[in-house]
């Protein structure tokens, strides 16, 4: 369902991806892992057009990704994203964020939009939260909550940006288990993250990034145990055994 | 300080005509420079390098101008070119097109004090810029700016009695009419002083209650 040919992207000199392509399928949940500054956010955000790509096709289900067009409001509802930082809207409450996409871009009725955040919220957990701002949640609550923020505009596939990087130790679990319940569920998953347990399980396939190209992929569990590339092997050695 | 009283109440029921066309001025280049005031703060954030580019300059140029020559243009210049105004309507738009300026900074800055991280979220669940300015930015900016719009409301009253210049009978010139007539200068004077103080102390009440309601209200 998402096809990525052969993009480039520059921020200014910098050239930050050179010549990528990938292709992922419906239901599948793909871990894009690799160093800091190799590309593979930047890859993300160009999936959904939050940055343009130089050169290249970016297809979702055929529909090519181009930011200046109107398409674009479709393919963002059909392709989620939860960001590190969570990103929700602070002047609102957990289920008015859940909501916001579904009545205002959607322009489903309110009362069936907030029946079926409420629900969504109970999925993360968080059902008695609904009126709690994001201020007052934990970063893991705050985290779910973009979750279902994202399942509200009933995405075919959900891009996660490194959602566990800002959390505090103790609040990965809780978001990787929502998060391992979705895979369960079928819904197509590309996950940045540096979460190679979690990967290594709920991953179908796993992709290694370096300098803007893509150096490894294969099956996440063989792949993520036994790389066959010396740079992949030296990445996954730093992350697993940082001392 | 009877005569003062007595001098007073004589003066008031005039000075309060001049209050009225004081409060009117006020309100009147308050909204239109609120308006204005947004619409180069948004053009400003638009994105557009043309609209970013035309507002900065039209900013710059009403800054660079003293307000007093703005409001003799808009009132003695403005009639040679074919279009004629009224004494107030040409101090509320002059006021309103320079105070606009101040506005559209104080608007810029709330705009941008939000976390690009959210126009991203919004950008992602399909929103376009129009409907994250309407509903992500301008609720959350709307607060920030408060208190400096407050002390906009504050300049602009003072500023007010600027319009005195292009003969509008505000609170500041009907005090001097009085005083050229009477020569009772202290009393009068002292009367149209106490007046802008009864109007602009509670404003600063206001500002510094919104002040201290936007630092407890921070995250």
């Amino acid at each position: 369902m998402i096809e990525i040919r052969d993009i480039h992207k520059s921020f200014g000199a910098l050239h930050v991806i050179k010549g990528l392509s990938a292709s992922i399928a419906r239901g599948e949940i793909v871990c894009i892992v690799g160093p800091s500054g190799s590309g593979k956010s930047t890859v993300l955000r160009c999936i959904n057009g939050l940055e343009a790509h130089d050169r290249g096709t970016i297809l979702i289900d055929g529909v090519p990704v181009d930011r200046t067009h109107g398409s674009i409001v479709d393919i963002r509802t059909r392709v989620s994203m939860v960001f590190q930082r969570f990103n929700l809207f602070p002047h609102r409450t957990a289920l008015e964020n859940v909501v916001e996409g579904p009545i205002y871009v959607k322009k489903e009725a309110p009362d069936s939009a907030r029946r079926r955040g409420r629900d969504l919220l109970a999925r993360v957990g968080l059902a008695d939260k609904e009126n709690a701002y994001p201020n007052q949640l934990s970063g893991g609550q705050q985290q779910r909550v973009a979750i279902a923020r994202a399942l509200a505009m009933q995405p075919s596939a959900i891009l996660f940006d490194e959602p566990t990087s800002a959390l505090d130790p103790e609040l990965v679990g809780e978001v990787l288990a929502v998060m391992k319940s979705l895979a369960e569920e079928g819904m197509t998953m590309v996950i940045v993250t540096h979460e190679i347990a979690f990967a290594r399980e709920v991953a179908d396939r796993a992709i290694f990034i370096d300098q803007g190209v893509i150096v490894e992929e294969g099956p996440a569990r063989t792949m993520l145990a036994q790389p066959r590339e010396a740079r992949t092997q030296d990445f996954l050695k730093r992350v697993l055994h940082p001392m | 300080m009877q005569k003062f009283i007595s001098d007073a109440v004589e003066f008031l029921p005039i000075l309060m005509q001049g209050v009225k066309l004081t409060v009117i001025v006020t309100i009147g280049s308050l909204l239109l420079s609120t308006v204005l005031g947004l619409v180069w703060a948004l053009m400003r954030v638009s994105g557009s390098k043309v609209l970013d580019y035309s507002a900065r300059t039209m900013v710059n140029f009403i800054r660079g101008v003293p307000i007093i020559v703005q409001l003799f243009y808009i009132y003695f210049v403005m009639p040679d070119l074919g279009i004629t105004l009224s004494a107030l309507q040409a101090a509320i738009i002059g006021l309103g097109i320079a105070y606009s300026a101040y506005q559209a900074e104080n608007f810029r800055a709330g705009i941008e004090a939000i976390d690009h991280g959210q126009i991203e979220a919004a950008q992602s669940i399909g929103m376009g810029w129009w409907m994250i300015m309407r509903r992500v930015v301008l609720p959350q900016a709307f607060r920030i700016v408060l208190p400096p719009y407050g002390n906009v409301m504050i300049m602009m009253l003072k500023d007010s009695s600027q319009a005195s210049t292009i003969t509008v009978a505000e609170l500041a010139l009907q005090g001097k009419l009085i005083a050229s007539s009477t020569f009772k200068n202290t009393s009068v004077f002292t009367l149209v002083a106490l007046m802008y103080l009864c109007m602009s102390l509670p404003l600063m009440f206001l500002v510094s209650r919104l002040e201290q309601r936007a630092k407890q209200g921070r995250r």
